[in-house]
């Protein structure tokens, strides 16, 4: 909770009696660990947390009645009354609202600075060490000794800010102290994040949720060890993602153009992709081939992916389903799979390729390249490798975000925007209720890429994703050239991306050949293609 | 024969030729009307070709030949229509879009189409699952004709 009490004292003294102020109250979240809340104590006071609901709304009668009563509100509290018990919130209140109410019998007491302490200031937020609350409270006891008869001690409370702001601002106050490994801090503001966020419009409320968990992980120190879970249903969650929005529909389709016009005129073309998951990029392509001017080329895919924990061969049976649908619509087709932990173990050789196969190669990657960068030397190894397979065209799909900066703050900073704007554009584009399988799916997709970014370290940290700029810095210096994606990838883009909702909210961008898809001004994606440098 | 016999010996459901020549003129909600009027009417509407031609009546130059086996094999151009053509020609021209051209709309949707088949085989090993998720749900919910 955040209070102000210095600003609060001054508007006190220049509130008067005209008040169209608002009293902002909240729900608390029954706290796990019942009795006291644990905001109110660190400030000194003793609030049941069961009780907060009360109490918050005797806060509001008291800012009602002392909102009309004028002269004599004025009277009635500048009078020296003795207070018993500051710390006891609910009893004060009681005791200020029974003054107002001449009929009911109770010890009458006015404290301006809890009155004033205890509710919440927003105009702006800042961490609130201990000490300095505590030497806050501390001056205003003093201070109020002498009530003045300008100064109503009115409960006010000025809400300035949509209870969006304030979120954020708690959690960059947060990750400040995350940074500063001030975790008792942190956790408090952790827990704070969990109260207002109740007030937040729903896009807000998924993100800081996810990212009070990663926070929560961070201080806790929980890292929990996802590889085994996460190749079993991490296809799953991408498939949910990929059907709640147009993300990865662009990526593909995006992709698929610059392969489709790199191969033209191969007779025959080998795919390697670097993350087959279920293969939801394939059978677009495949068509494409399929209705080429000219006839199909024979096409061969190769998916690499991770391991699975029960060591069913989930690769195989992705291959079978594409081989059926190559069957269906004519197209000769072959399949590989190859099993890695990461892509930095795959050595050249497996590929079987040869240059006497006369095979057209495009290499393509969907949101793959960026976890190597968690292992020194593994983005070099894997651009070899990609070097010595000679590919016509390599497709390269990423986050259009720095989630990889060395400042925790930095990165934190760049996540929240990345990951609200994110959240932002799947609501407003309405494609799924709510309360939907993909909406929650994708929550949980998104949410463990944000878990990611905070909580962990290391080779763990794997969600590492750089930003367009960076990837034409590293492209460029291992020896690639781009490649432009051209008008016929912009259009269809633009076609896709007006078939979803959002009104005009999704946008393509052509960025010196790369294109990129955005929500609003924010881009979040971005499709580019190389190939090697010549000569 | 006078005018009057000739008249009334006329019946549309023995010149077929006509009647689908008529037929094929239709929009798909009038083709859904004309489905209920006769078993005869009904069969004929559901002719795959009748929908080709509603897909691709405004293409020009036609679409190449291979693409009546791909289609037929993905389950048909009635449901490509209803899946893909429809929505995906509804929501680009009532939107503030530039119109792209006929020929990327089709291209689009064949795409699309070949995304709905894939998903459908994705889901065949599935048993019991719910509201079968496709992505093309986005679009519409297909409506049997």
């Amino acid at each position: 909770m955040k209070r102000d009490r210095d600003r609060g004292n001054t508007e006190v003294a220049a509130a008067g009696g005209s008040s169209t102020r608002k009293l902002k109250m909240w729900e608390e979240q029954p706290q796990p660990d019942a009795g006291m809340d644990e905001l109110f104590a660190v400030l000194g006071y003793k609030v049941k947390s069961t009780d907060m609901a009360d109490v918050a709304e005797k806060l509001e009668q008291l800012e009602m009645a002392m909102g009309t009563t004028t002269e004599d509100g004025v009277s009635l509290l500048s009078t020296d009354t003795v207070h018993y018990n500051p710390s006891d919130l609910s009893g004060w209140v009681d005791s200020m609202l029974s003054e107002f109410n001449p009929t009911q019998i109770g010890i009458s007491g006015h404290e301006s600075s809890p009155c004033s302490s205890n509710l919440i200031y927003d105009d702006d937020l800042r961490a609130i060490p201990g000490g300095a609350i505590f030497s806050n409270y501390d001056n205003k006891r003093m201070k109020l000794q002498q009530p003045s008869p300008a100064a109503v001690p009115t409960a006010v409370l000025v809400d300035s800010q949509e209870p969006g702001v304030r979120l954020v601002h708690t959690l960059m106050a947060c990750a400040e102290a995350v940074q500063h490994n001030n975790m008792k801090l942190a956790n408090a503001l952790v827990k704070h994040v969990g109260v207002i966020s109740s007030f937040t419009n729903r896009s807000y409320e998924k993100s800081c949720y996810l990212f009070r968990r990663g926070f929560g992980r961070k201080i806790y120190k929980i890292y929990p060890n996802d590889n085994s879970l996460e190749s079993s249903y991490s296809d799953a969650l991408q498939m949910h993602f990929y059907e709640s929005g147009p993300y990865l529909k662009f990526a593909h389709f995006t992709a698929n153009q610059a392969i489709l016009e790199a191969f033209s005129g191969a007779s025959k073309v080998h795919v390697i992709d670097f993350s087959l998951k279920q293969g939801m990029q394939w059978p677009a392509l495949m068509q494409a081939l399929a209705l080429r001017p000219g006839g199909p080329p024979s096409f061969k895919l190769t998916g690499i992916g991770p391991p699975q924990p029960d060591n069913s061969d989930a690769l195989q049976e992705v291959g079978w389903k594409l081989a059926r649908l190559a069957d269906t619509i004519g197209v000769e087709f072959e399949f590989k799979g190859y099993v890695a932990n990461s892509l930095a173990d795959l050595d050249v050789g497996i590929f079987d390729i040869s240059p006497s196969n006369d095979e057209s190669i495009a290499v393509n990657s969907v949101f793959e390249l960026h976890r190597l960068m968690a292992r020194p030397g593994g983005i070099e190894r894997v651009l070899n490798l990609i070097k010595s397979l000679n590919p016509e065209i390599v497709t390269i799909v990423e986050q259009e975000a720095n989630h990889n900066g060395v400042v925790f703050l930095d990165r934190f900073n760049e996540a929240l925007h990345y990951y609200s704007t994110m959240f932002d554009s799947l609501e407003t584009s309405g494609l799924t209720r709510p309360d939907s399988q993909d909406s929650l799916m994708t929550e949980v997709y998104l949410g463990r890429q944000i878990c990611n970014v905070v909580a962990c370290e290391g080779v763990e940290r794997v969600e590492r994703h750089e930003t367009l700029a960076q990837w034409r810095v590293r492209m460029g210096s291992a020896g690639f050239d781009p490649v432009h994606l051209g008008s016929n990838a912009f259009k269809q883009a633009s076609m896709l991306l007006a078939l979803f909702g959002g009104g005009d909210g999704f946008r393509v961008e052509e960025n010196d050949g790369c294109l990129m898809l955005g929500w609003h001004t924010r881009p979040l994606i971005a499709t580019s293609a190389w190939r090697l440098r010549r000569g | 024969m006078s005018m009057e016999e000739k008249r009334g010996k006329f019946c549309i459901n023995d010149n077929m030729d006509v009647l689908i020549e008529i037929l094929k003129r239709l929009d798909d909600r009038s083709l859904g009307v004309a489905a209920c009027v006769c078993r005869l009417w009904c069969a004929l509407t559901r002719n795959d070709a009748l929908w080709e031609h509603l897909c691709f009546r405004h293409l020009s130059p036609p679409p190449p030949d291979g693409v009546r086996t791909v289609v037929v094999a993905l389950g048909g151009y009635r449901r490509l229509y209803m899946v893909c053509v429809k929505p995906v020609l509804s929501r680009l021209r009532q939107g503030k879009l530039i119109r792209m051209g006929t020929r990327h709309e089709v291209e689009l949707s064949l795409s699309l189409f070949c995304v709905d088949y894939y998903e459908r085989l994705l889901l065949g090993g599935r048993i019991g699952g719910a509201d079968s998720p496709s992505s093309l749900m986005f679009l519409c919910k297909a409506v049997n004709v």
